[in-house]
């Protein structure tokens, strides 16, 4: 299917304006990377406050974001914190006043904040942040998902994906979804390969983000000058629960609303979005690779070569897509084995994502498999995804290190 | 899909140039493209890597590019340290930023491109030397590869580069016109953009090479990360890019001893209580040690870099202590090795040692005196209270001891010599008087004539106890005059026309001639003096005007300052000049070394009468001259021009690592009467001083093996050897320059060249 190369200039930009509009009406291709992305995110939400710290690889994005808000592009406020504690307690406090709050993190950032996590989620704060994603000790600045995963349980709802675009969409939908149930949502990066990666991005008009999220409204919770509250006082027992409750009651609707939101997303700017993707599953796949961020692109590259292979990506990770999953199995014989790729060490015998495959398929007779691969920000190549899918056909362990000869 | 693999140093711009290219590549919006960087902490000139994938279709592989079909190299320096070729495919091409002819690369690739990328980048002034920009010169030449359009190009690279964006341009148009090697398009490489199905067939090609990598060994793994020594897996020496070594580095007291000694090694021996060995060392270009440690102004001293810190290191006492200790050391007599015979005329310092060291190897050499007592100034012109009798007395029958031949009392000319000689040195020195030329100076006494006689003979030229004497002069003779008269019971008054810092005395000297109650006048010089009941001298006020040939500021008389004194006696020590009997007939200007004049013999020049004027400085010239001497009959060439450079300064010291300490005095004997006390005014040190006095030393450029670049260098790539010496690990030194910081004596240079390794 080559071409011939006629043209003199095959990557001149010809007069192609007509097609590039067409793809994505009122959108702008960009070539950017993942960071600005979610920079460019930020400011098309209008976002009101930004208090930031740096920390590799995430940096690049609140640099951006005071270049954007020195330069007028964005009208917030933009504060240095002393740390990432500080940076999440100055976000709980401006979301407690009704601003529109975001902020990114990494790593050993993240588990400064770790305390104000929880703070943020039990106090019902629709904060959106970027978690660029990174190790926990060995001290590593590379690709892991360690430090989002291990902050499951502080209340957040946690999204990932696989490119720039990705995030960008992503954080338009987060504040849509955290706004209209009152949770904080996380949306996670890969380090370098999602944060520094320059690819094509299109970038939607600001109007049409205007139209797709309305500017912030006030849901009565929020200080006010006029009405003084105390806020965070001590719970006792016999109240306790009924904070959980409530909580409970709005996060068990997160899956079917992210399906619901990425559906209109699509309707609105041309990209569907669900809470996972299920591709080439089906009565013939044999076996299901299960995994999350950017090895899922590469793992759809080696399966094309595999048409008896499957693969699960995880959009929503928290709360975990059980209805989807079990959807996508719905065909799926009871000989399919399932091989789970961890890139993200939770101190126990299988990683994060087999944990919660295994939660979600309780009944179900498929064998579980669990792969540990790209720690410490290792290089995942399509060679590697091959060996994975050579060795859960061949003699599969229960959990393997694929690297690790 | 095409995948491009880049290779850089980190500060070059890649990594910014694979997103403009990214950018370049999806103007036509038909193509989906995706660059990053595989960097983690490398600092700038580190070695990293960029990558690019251009394709149709979306780009389904988020791991690094293994097998570039192109491969890109903005630094030629890395080929040699990181494996730049790794991986390539088998059509694939690589274009490289150097002058080099493409042909040198050959066999690296199936076609090969080169641009002179860094001489573009440098012409436009995009980075420096040691890290040249390069990036928009390579942008221009990939550009060009891909055979795509400049000018939307350079407009995008305007666009996006933070600063000179001209130059930028203009780089990357005329590295687009500058690939060498683009005879045709290289359609493999376009194809590949267009092509939907990723090419598997040179993956197994890697997956090979993958699998005879080394299989870790858990036993090896330690259960949480430290480290003691360099990671071996991480070769950071590839980073570096000003290079540290171990360089001594000339000191100043050695380069300032006009003898050539070698102060630090002397002193560094005697730290180590190794006595023999520093005395040794001193003798190998000093043979008056204990003399020197006296009488010398200490030019070693005075350079010492440690008067920075606190004071000078006290070498004279040092050398004078090994000089004392060591009278009893055995020197080999000197064996006859050839047949040319020497004459020597003085025995001076320069004198004697010129002969000495002819000697060492092994001629035949006679040296006369006209005086019955060797030693020349030394012996006549320092008094008894520097320099004692017995001391000197030893140093010069260690010489004979080695086979010197000395004949006393016999005045010589040339001319007597010739027949009998194969060369003469002539060492006479410079001890008649100038004089004042002023009226009536007949009466006037001498003052090299008074300390000769007077220490020698015993002869006071008539000075009693209560005269009053005017000394005049401004020099170690007028000194010693002044401080002689005091001993003899007279009262003298020093008259010097200049000021006390243009007084050419030692310093010390002075010092002692003040606390021993000698009164100096400055700025005073006699204008007429007459003998009456005692002597009328009269003395005009001077005052400092430009500075004359000597450098120093030309005394000028205030005219109407006379002033007109009574004295009992006048002595005079105002300069020097040589005896030219010796050159009998012939007119000669003396300089160091061969002269030209014919006297049917060669003549050579040393010591005072040719230069300087201190002993150690007639030492310097009769070490000099003897090597002059023996290159003359060897025929060997022979230059008394010396250029030492990079020698130490305080500011090369880093004082932090020294505790100060004060300089231990050697002790000065006070007395209340000087009357007829001749014994020695200022004593040595003890042993024990010595030792702690040359520990004192900063071993300015040698090491010493402190340790501190061992205890600094971050990388641990600093180790100590099977042999106890300190060594740099170049594989792991990563240039950052700490060890040459922190090395307290500057004995680790810091250069931009390639590691030298013993």
């Amino acid at each position: 299917m080559n071409n011939n190369i006629q043209t003199k200039d095959i990557l001149k930009s010809k007069d192609n304006t007509k097609q590039i509009v067409e793809k994505y009406p009122r959108h702008t291709l960009k070539i950017i990377k993942g960071n600005f992305a979610a920079a460019e995110a930020a400011k098309l939400c209008r976002v009101g406050f930004v208090p930031a710290y740096p920390i590799t690889p995430q940096t690049s994005i609140v640099e951006r974001l005071s270049s954007i808000v020195a330069a007028g592009e964005l009208d917030a406020r933009y504060v240095n914190m002393d740390s990432e504690h500080s940076v999440f307690a100055a976000a709980m406090g401006a979301a407690l006043a009704g601003e529109r709050v975001f902020t990114a993190t990494s790593g050993q950032g993240l588990f400064y904040a770790h305390e104000v996590l929880h703070a943020i989620a039990h106090f019902r704060l629709p904060i959106v942040i970027c978690n660029v994603g990174r190790p926990s000790l060995p001290w590593n600045i590379w690709s892991d998902q360690t430090d989002s995963i291990s902050q499951r349980d502080t209340g957040w709802v946690q999204f990932y994906g696989e490119s720039s675009q990705g995030v960008l969409d992503a954080i338009i939908q987060g504040y849509v979804i955290s706004e209209k149930l009152d949770l904080p949502v996380m949306i996670v990066l890969d380090a370098f390969y999602q944060s520094h990666t320059s690819e094509n991005v299109w970038v939607p008009d600001s109007d049409l983000v205007d139209e797709f999220l309305p500017p912030k409204k006030k849901n009565g919770n929020e200080i006010d000058l006029n009405n003084h509250k105390d806020y965070g006082g001590l719970v006792p027992p016999d109240h306790y629960e009924t904070f959980n409750f409530q909580y409970w009651r709005d996060i068990t609707k997160v899956e079917e609303l992210t399906d619901e939101i990425g559906q209109k997303f699509g309707e609105h700017f041309g990209r569907k979005y669900s809470a996972i993707e299920a591709v080439n599953i089906g009565p013939k796949t044999k076996m299901i690779l299960v995994a999350l961020s950017t090895i899922t692109s590469t793992a759809r590259g080696v399966i094309n070569n595999h048409p008896e292979v499957g693969l699960i990506k995880l959009r929503l990770f928290k709360p975990f897509p059980v209805k989807s999953i079990l959807k996508a199995f719905e065909n799926v014989p009871d000989d399919t084995i399932v091989i789970n790729i961890e890139r993200n060490f939770i101190g126990d015998k299988e990683g994060a994502i087999a944990h919660e495959m295994k939660h979600a398929l309780y009944g179900r007779k498929n064998k579980m498999y669990d792969v540990y691969t790209g720690l410490g920000g290792k290089d995942v190549p399509p060679l590697t995804i091959e060996k994975i899918i050579k060795k859960g056909f061949e003699a599969p362990e229960e959990v393997m290190w694929i690297d690790f000869e | 899909m095409l995948e491009i693999r880049g290779h850089a140093r980190g500060g070059q711009g890649m990594v910014t140039a694979f997103e403009i290219l990214a950018k370049i590549c999806s103007q036509s919006g038909e193509y989906h493209v995706q660059a990053f960087p595989s960097f983690g902490v490398e600092r700038t000139g580190a070695p990293i890597q960029a990558y690019l994938r251009i394709a149709k279709g979306e780009i389904l592989n988020r791991s690094n590019v293994y097998n570039p079909h192109l491969v890109v190299v903005f630094d030629e320096t890395l080929i040699e340290q990181v494996p730049v070729f790794n991986g390539l495919r088998k059509n694939g091409a690589i274009l490289i930023n150097t002058e080099r002819d493409a042909k040198e690369f050959a066999d690296q690739a199936y076609k090969v491109y080169t641009v002179p990328a860094t001489k573009i980048s440098l012409d436009k002034d995009l980075g420096s030397k040691a890290l040249p920009i390069v990036n928009s010169a390579m942008i221009g030449a990939i550009v060009k590869i891909l055979n795509s359009d400049i000018e939307s190009a350079k407009f995008i690279v305007g666009e996006n580069v933070p600063a000179k964006r001209k130059e930028n341009k203009e780089a990357a148009s005329i590295a687009f016109n500058s690939v060498v090697g683009n005879d045709k398009l290289n359609e493999y490489l376009l194809n590949l953009i267009n092509q939907s199905e990723e090419d598997l067939t040179e993956i197994e090609l890697h997956n090979k090479t993958k699998a005879e990598e080394k299989k870790i060994n858990l036993k090896d793994l330690p259960r949480i990360p430290f480290w003691s020594q360099p990671i071996s897996s991480n070769k950071t020496g590839s980073w570096r890019v000003l290079t540290p070594s171990y360089v001594e580095r000339p000191a100043p007291c050695t380069t300032n001893c006009p003898a050539g000694t070698d102060v630090r090694l002397f002193v560094k021996l005697t730290s180590e209580k190794k006595f023999d060995e520093a005395f040794r060392a001193i003798y190998d270009y000093n043979p008056f040690p204990s003399t020197c440690g006296r009488v010398c102004p200490h030019f070693c001293e005075q350079n010492c870099n440690r008067i920075e810190l606190d004071e000078g290191l006290n070498v004279g006492a040092i050398e004078r202590f090994l000089g004392d200790k060591s009278f009893k050391t055995n020197f080999q007599k000197g064996k006859l090795s050839h047949y040319e015979k020497v004459a020597v005329i003085g025995t001076g310092p320069a004198g004697l040692t010129s002969a000495l060291r002819l000697t060492q190897k092994g001629y035949n050499v006679t040296v006369f005196e006209a005086l019955p007592y060797a030693g020349g100034m030394m012996r006549t012109g320092i008094p008894q209270f520097r320099l004692p009798q017995e001391i000197l007395d030893k140093e010069i029958e260690r010489i004979e001891d080695q086979g010197v031949k000395l004949i006393l009392n016999k005045k010589v000319t040339i001319n007597e010599l010739k027949d009998d000689f194969d060369a003469v040195i002539v060492a006479v020195g410079s001890h008649i008087s100038s004089k004042m030329n002023i009226p009536n100076e007949e009466i006037v006494i001498d003052g090299i004539e008074f300390l000769h006689n007077f220490k020698l003979k015993g002869n006071k030229f008539k000075l009693m106890k209560g005269d009053e004497v005017a000394v005049i002069g401004g020099g170690n003779t007028a000194i010693d005059v002044a401080r002689t008269a005091l001993r003899i019971g007279a009262f003298p008054t020093i008259y010097y026309r200049r000021t006390r810092k243009e007084m050419p005395a030692i310093a010390h000297e002075v010092n002692e001639a003040h606390s021993e109650g000698i009164k100096i006048e400055f700025l005073t010089a006699p204008v007429d003096l007459k003998q009456n009941s005692k002597i009328d001298l009269t003395l005009i006020k001077m005052q400092l005007g430009e500075p004359d040939e000597s450098g120093r500021r030309k005394p000028i008389p205030v005219s109407g300052s006379e002033k007109q004194i009574k004295v009992d006696k006048i002595i005079t020590a105002i300069g020097q000049r040589s005896d030219e009997y010796v050159f009998k007939g012939q007119k000669v200007k003396a300089k160091q070394g061969r002269i030209d004049n014919d006297f049917g013999i060669p003549v050579f020049c040393s010591g005072d009468m040719s230069w300087g004027g201190t002993v150690a400085e007639a030492i310097g010239s009769g070490n000099k001259v003897a090597e002059e001497v023996n290159a003359f009959f060897k025929d060997l060439p022979f230059s008394n021009e010396k250029f030492i450079e990079n020698i130490v300064v305080p500011s090369d010291i880093n004082f932090n690592y020294y505790l100060p300490t004060p300089r231990t005095q050697n002790p000065v004997r006070k007395t209340k009467s000087y009357l007829n006390d001749f014994g020695e005014v200022v004593k040595g040190l003890t042993e024990n001083e010595i030792v702690i006095e040359s520990k004192r030393c900063l071993h300015c450029g040698d090491c010493y093996s402190c340790g501190n670049c061992f205890n600094y260098c971050p990388d641990a790539a600093i180790f100590i050897d099977d042999e106890n010496r300190l060594r740099i690990d170049y594989d792991y030194c990563k240039g950052c320059g700490i060890c040459a910081n922190e090395c307290p004596c500057s004995a680790i240079s810091f250069q931009l060249e390639e590691a030298i390794d013993e």
